[in-house]
């Protein structure tokens, strides 16, 4: 493009294009002049021919110029006429008015001779008729022709045709088969001998079929890049996804059964890999369950240390899962924590009163709420995990007094609330408020954190 | 020009007469003895009559010569590789031979420091045209057609001297010359050998149907498995004229279209190109080859626009497979160029690539770069267009060249190939 300082959308070459008829349009906008954007886009030929010719004029010239230097670069072909062409080729062609049609391969019509001799065969045949014309070019051709075709039958008969070049191809005509098949062409029985001796000891030092067309192509898998023409498989129909042209055949059906191997090893690595997964939740899951035993055990020994555990058993907090299901259980009341913060060992050696989240659901649904409360004897021992006593001497000393109570809506001002102070998480002073509707339970210092949406507490 | 002396391996003589040296005594050759090592660098003189530099590719020892007399295959440097050929001894300035000292040069392309070699590599690389290659390929295709077997070949009317080796069964190692029979493309050793086939020979044209004809100028449809040897034969041949052809695999998966002009004679074959009967990569061409008595006449992009009338009939857009030699390059942007401009002077309102693409067969991809290329995409204003100021145009139409040879579609009966049963 034009300006190298930004980069234009890329073209789509559905949109319409506006045909600009003048280049004065864009001259307008200050675009450089066609030389510098050729030279940088253009191949390497035209590059390497600008330099050359130490061309930097104007865009026509410089496509010009490169055309005639690769031109020029490109040498003219050397050839000549031959003399005896007229000669040679004869004028019997008439072309007839309509169209040529291709008629079948001369082999398949069997009368054409498509063997050639070649130097060794001039050669031998010379030696042979050594000056007495015993047998003509022609008629050589001929046998030489009729000899590699009738062994070609013979070997079709037997099955030990090839379909490419694997090992040596041996002779496997006969003498006396080939002469008698050859009748018809009423040669010497000794003069057929020599011939088909001279055939024959050729075709072991080539060691495959003399004749061009009766050659077996060289395997696909063969790397030599002096052997040509392998055979190739039909690929291109398999890549296509037409059904007509799928092969039905012994590799399709390897392949398909492959991939139905591959399917099913599939399947068993998924199976196993959701059981394993299973079981990782379920170890998981024995996990929290020791740890939240662990927890209450180490609180009830606490508890029973501090002398406030009451006999009963005393810890049945549920877990911030179950809270969700029981959210409006009012009787059943209890802390959410997150189970996760309780595994802090730091705070078990201090002098908090550890919580423990879990619980143990059945058991608590089953006692009666005294029972399954902690019952402490301090109202400002701390409720929630993490949580101090509240001193009071000390709030008061820093000037902090628990809020009074707030007016009723209908103007009354009896007292309705009673703050509790604690320190909360971070170090927070918090008065909670108790509800009225539970001030039978204010003695048993529960604050129970109703939550309206479903959402766990954050500190 | 000095002769140079012929010098018997070991032995320095003393310059003779003429050109720039010293009186008698001997004179020390720079780069060592002969015969020359392969890979040696040095000046040759070519069919021009001046020198240009070479590297000995391959050598052998003369026939009938001496025991120390060796022939050098050698590349020129400066041009592509079909000019490759065998050289005698005297051809050669020993005093030119290159020691083998990496300086330092300046690439003034780049201005880039390098070593000779480096850069050597570099602008070799450019003229080869083989761009288009990986590294590895092109070291392997390089290795095993360094050298051409078969230097001429007689064809019809023309004896042609071969650009490129190209993979003969390994009975025809053992010639430099082959004898093509012109219709059926069989070849021989021998003058006589040719000569006797002419006799019995019936063919006069290629083995086919004839799908095109419009005054002297045929094309027949060939399928390569319907006549293989005439398949495998035109490959050989065509492979002495093409670089990077590969015949790995069989002709049976082609179509052949054959070119052909036709008197009394018979339909003489000019050009060809060769198609997948299936392509993934939607090609509509394999390898097109003109033949060298008959290039810059036009047919080679008569084969081209051919190509894509029979993309246009079958409804699909094609490209032609790449690398695309540096002959078929050049062709290809000519047309490219010609077709789409024509369109473009005479378009009045908006036209989109894709619709250029609908209009002529051509892939799109090919007519954005073509259009880049000649810098008549523009980015104004937020969007793109198309420039198609008279002026530019018919200069960019004078650049590309003279259209080939027209095809009158009309004249083509023909219908897409199809799978039999």
């Amino acid at each position: 493009m034009s300006r190298l300082s930004f980069r234009p959308r890329p073209l789509d070459i559905h949109k319409k294009l506006p045909i600009v008829k003048s280049v004065k349009d864009f001259e307008d906008e200050d675009t450089p002049t066609t030389a510098t954007t050729t030279s940088t886009r253009n191949s390497q030929l035209l590059r390497l021919a600008a330099e050359a010719d130490n061309e930097g004029g104007g865009g026509g010239g410089v496509q010009q110029v490169t055309i005639k230097k690769s031109v020029s670069e490109i040498p003219t072909p050397q050839f000549v006429v031959v003399d005896s062409y007229e000669r040679d080729y004869s004028r019997t062609f008439s072309q007839p008015t309509s169209y040529l049609r291709g008629r079948g391969a001369r082999a398949e019509l069997g009368e054409f001779v498509e063997y050639d001799l070649d130097n060794e065969d001039e050669d031998w045949l010379v030696d042979f008729n050594n000056e007495r014309k015993i047998i003509t070019p022609e008629k050589l051709e001929n046998l030489l022709f009729k000899l590699e075709v009738l062994d070609h039958k013979t070997r079709e008969r037997a099955g030990v045709i090839t379909p490419t070049l694997g090992s040596p191809i041996p002779v496997l005509l006969q003498l006396e088969a080939a002469y008698e098949a050859l009748q018809s062409l009423s040669v010497r029985y000794a003069i057929f001998q020599s011939v088909y001796n001279y055939w024959k000891a050729k075709r072991e030092r080539w060691q495959k079929p003399v004749l061009r067309r009766l050659q077996p192509p060289p395997p696909v898998n063969d790397t030599n890049p002096y052997n040509v023409f392998r055979p190739r498989e039909k690929a291109h129909r398999l890549h296509t996804r037409r059904m007509q042209r799928r092969e039905n055949n012994v590799q399709s059906f390897e392949k398909l059964r492959q991939v139905r191997r591959n399917l099913d090893q599939a399947k068993t690595v998924l199976e196993a890999l959701i059981k394993r997964e299973e079981k990782k939740r379920e170890v998981m899951e024995c996990e929290v369950s020791i740890q939240r035993i662990q927890m209450k055990y180490k609180n009830e020994t606490q508890l029973i240390e501090d002398g406030l555990a009451l006999g009963q058993f005393p810890c049945k907090y549920a877990s911030s899962e179950d809270d969700f299901a029981d959210s409006d259980d009012m009787m059943n009341s209890r802390q959410r924590v997150r189970p996760a913060s309780v595994h802090n060992p730091i705070f078990t050696d201090s002098k908090l009163v550890m919580v423990p989240p879990g619980r143990l659901k059945q058991e608590l649904r089953s006692q009666p709420l005294s029972h399954g409360w902690l019952h402490r004897k301090d109202p400002n021992a701390p409720v929630f995990l993490f949580t101090r006593p509240v001193d009071p001497e000390k709030l008061a000393a820093a000037g902090i007094r628990p809020p009074s109570d707030p007016p009723l809506e209908n103007g009354g001002t009896a007292p309705l609330f009673r703050f509790r102070g604690r320190i909360g998480r971070g170090g927070r002073i918090i008065f909670d408020r108790c509800n009225s509707l539970l001030q039978n339970q204010i003695g048993h210092d529960i604050t129970s954190f109703v939550p309206s949406d479903s959402r766990p507490p954050h500190g | 020009m000095a002769t140079r002396p012929a010098a018997a391996e070991g032995e320095l003589k003393p310059e003779s007469g003429g050109g720039g040296g010293g009186g008698v005594g001997e004179k020390k050759r720079k780069g060592g003895a002969l015969p020359l090592e392969v890979g040696t660098r040095v000046n040759c003189r070519w069919r021009d009559g001046k020198d240009h530099p070479v590297k000995v590719i391959e050598r052998r020892r003369m026939q009938g010569g001496g025991p120390n007399d060796y022939e050098y295959y050698v590349h020129y440097t400066e041009f592509n590789r079909r000019l490759d050929e065998w050289v005698k001894l005297e051809q050669l300035d020993l005093d030119s031979v290159e020691t083998d000292v990496d300086e330092k040069v300046e690439d003034k392309a780049t201005s880039l420091k390098m070593t000779r070699h480096q850069k050597r590599k570099i602008d070799e690389s450019h003229v080869e045209g083989h761009e288009e290659l990986d590294a590895a390929s092109l070291r392997e295709h390089e290795e095993f057609t360094k050298v051409k077997n078969i230097a001429t070949i007689e064809l019809g009317r023309y004896e042609i001297e071969t650009w490129y080796f190209s993979p003969f069964p390994p009975e025809y190692n053992d010639t430099m010359k082959l004898y093509f029979c012109e219709f059926c493309l069989n070849f021989m050793k021998r003058k006589e050998q040719l000569q006797r086939h002419m006799r019995k020979c019936d063919l006069k044209h290629p083995p086919g149907d004839e799908i095109y004809r419009s005054g002297t100028l045929s094309m027949f449809e060939v399928d390569g498995k319907k006549n293989k040897v005439y398949g495998q034969n035109l490959c050989y041949l065509a492979k002495l004229f093409l670089d990077h052809k590969t015949l790995y695999y069989d002709v049976d998966l082609f179509l052949f279209y054959i070119l052909c002009e036709c008197d009394d004679r018979g339909c003489h074959m000019v050009g060809y190109f060769s198609k997948e009967k299936h392509s993934e990569e939607a090609y509509n061409l394999a390898c097109i080859l003109t033949l060298p008595p008959y290039q810059r006449k036009g047919y080679g992009k008569f084969l081209i626009a051919f190509s894509y009338e029979l993309s246009k009939k079958e409804g699909k857009v094609g490209t032609p497979e790449r690398p695309l030699s540096d002959l078929g390059l050049l062709s290809y942007k000519g047309y490219w160029t010609r077709v789409l401009l024509d369109i473009l002077k005479k378009h009045k309102s908006n036209i989109s690539i894709k619709e250029l693409s609908d209009m002529t067969a051509i892939k799109a991809e090919d007519i954005l770069n073509t259009l880049q290329n000649l810098d008549l995409i523009q980015y104004r204003k937020g969007q793109h267009a198309i420039c198609a100021d008279p002026k530019l145009m018919e200069r960019h139409l004078k650049a590309a060249g003279r259209g080939g040879l027209e095809v009158d579609v009309s004249k083509l009966i023909w219908t897409p190939y199809k799978e039999q049963g």
